[in-house]
């Protein structure tokens, strides 16, 4: 599949814009999945990615990079507009829940796993839905931030999507006002308002979507259905 | 999931495993590690003749969703290195604790291993 352009979102991340071939056609593929690359002359090595595209988007995938092990570094140092790239069709279960309609949605993010989120709420602002959509994203520093400026105009088109960011790793004299230290129990709690209508996310570090599954399953004692963990070491 | 943690094998909590005989240790990943991980696509192993710390970063250990170091658990030179998981990583997957290891190395501070987790203290940590 053709790179058509690429965007670095910050110095360690780029988006890679895949555009489709003539007359591919993935089938009805949905927001939240991702989709496996390799290299041609590398059949073996796959690496899997979410789409931070939405279902909504035909004709292209979107994957946002991180710099991390053998195909994060080639890709974010070496990919360029022009390039190809082996692409598995999208899969996985990772899936926004639009439909009943009604839900709120609490996505908990750490680093990387916040390239999803981009494609739920870019979905459910451009169908207007009523869904409501909570991002929850932890980050070292403010420099962290991916897709700041889309999700803080995503939050001003859509009345029903708040971006929240914590840092974790912040100078004490850094100017940032917004919230520090880690994501904790109580402060994602704070956002609940019904549980029984609250689907959970969580991607990120394992011990990070460890935490919320604790959360869920023990503290706020609802049913797996309404949790879907995303988890990358 | 409930993952294998065999008993006759001490652990870190970063999940490495060790197996140790006379000055030898046999170093791998966790069944639980190679869940966690998903399938791995790549292993990258130390060069024979290295001396390693306990708590190194050693090794690099990459599924499709994630990259991960592997840290030596104990002191010592690297002796050997499993070339078979090199060039097939999936063996890391099918037999974490046989033809997935990863690497030997021969003991400069034997009394490390006492420090080293319980199979008890490990499937307590991750819930086996």
């Amino acid at each position: 599949m053709l790179v058509e352009t690429v965007t670095m979102e910050l110095p360690d991340v780029k988006t890679v814009h895949l555009k489709w071939p003539e007359g591919y056609d993935p089938g009805d593929f949905k927001t939240g999945q991702f989709i496996t690359v390799y290299w041609p002359h590398k059949p073996k090595y796959k690496r899997a990615y979410s789409l931070s595209s939405s279902g909504l988007d035909r004709g292209f995938y979107d994957v946002t990079v991180k710099r991390d092990g053998k195909m994060g570094t080639s890709i974010v140092d070496w990919v360029e507009a022009g390039d190809k790239l082996f692409v598995i069709p999208p899969a996985g279960r990772f899936l926004p829940v639009f439909d009943p309609p009604g839900k709120h949605l609490i996505c908990v993010a750490g680093g990387s796993g916040v390239t999803p989120f981009r494609g739920f709420v870019r979905e459910a602002t451009a169908r207007n839905l009523d869904t409501r959509i909570t991002v929850l994203y932890t980050v070292k520093t403010t420099k962290d931030i991916i897709f700041e400026k889309e999700f803080r105009e995503l939050e001003a088109q859509n009345p029903r999507f708040k971006f929240h960011v914590t840092c974790t790793r912040l100078a004490p004299e850094d100017p940032w006002t917004g919230r520090r230290g880690r994501i904790t129990p109580d402060w994602v709690k704070s956002f609940v308002t019904d549980p029984a209508e609250t689907v959970f996310y969580a991607c990120g570090t394992n011990e990070m979507v460890n935490g919320i599954e604790h959360l869920v399953i023990h503290d706020l004692g609802l049913p797996k259905e309404q949790m879907k963990l995303e988890k990358w070491g | 999931m409930s993952s294998q943690v065999p008993a006759d094998l001490r652990y870190t909590k970063s999940h490495e495993w060790v197996r140790i005989a006379g000055d030898t240790a046999t170093v791998g990943i966790t069944d639980h590690a190679q869940h966690e991980l998903t399938d791995v696509v790549f292993v990258e192993l130390p060069a024979i003749g290295r001396k390693v710390k306990a708590g190194e970063a050693v090794a690099v250990v990459e599924s499709v969703k994630t990259a991960s170091d592997i840290y030596s658990p104990v002191s010592g030179e690297i002796i050997a290195v499993n070339d078979a998981v090199v060039q097939d990583p999936a063996l890391t997957n099918s037999a974490p604790y046989a033809a997935g290891h990863f690497f030997q190395v021969r003991l400069s501070a034997p009394a490390e291993v006492d420090s080293l987790l319980t199979p008890a203290d490990y499937a307590k940590q991750v819930g086996a």
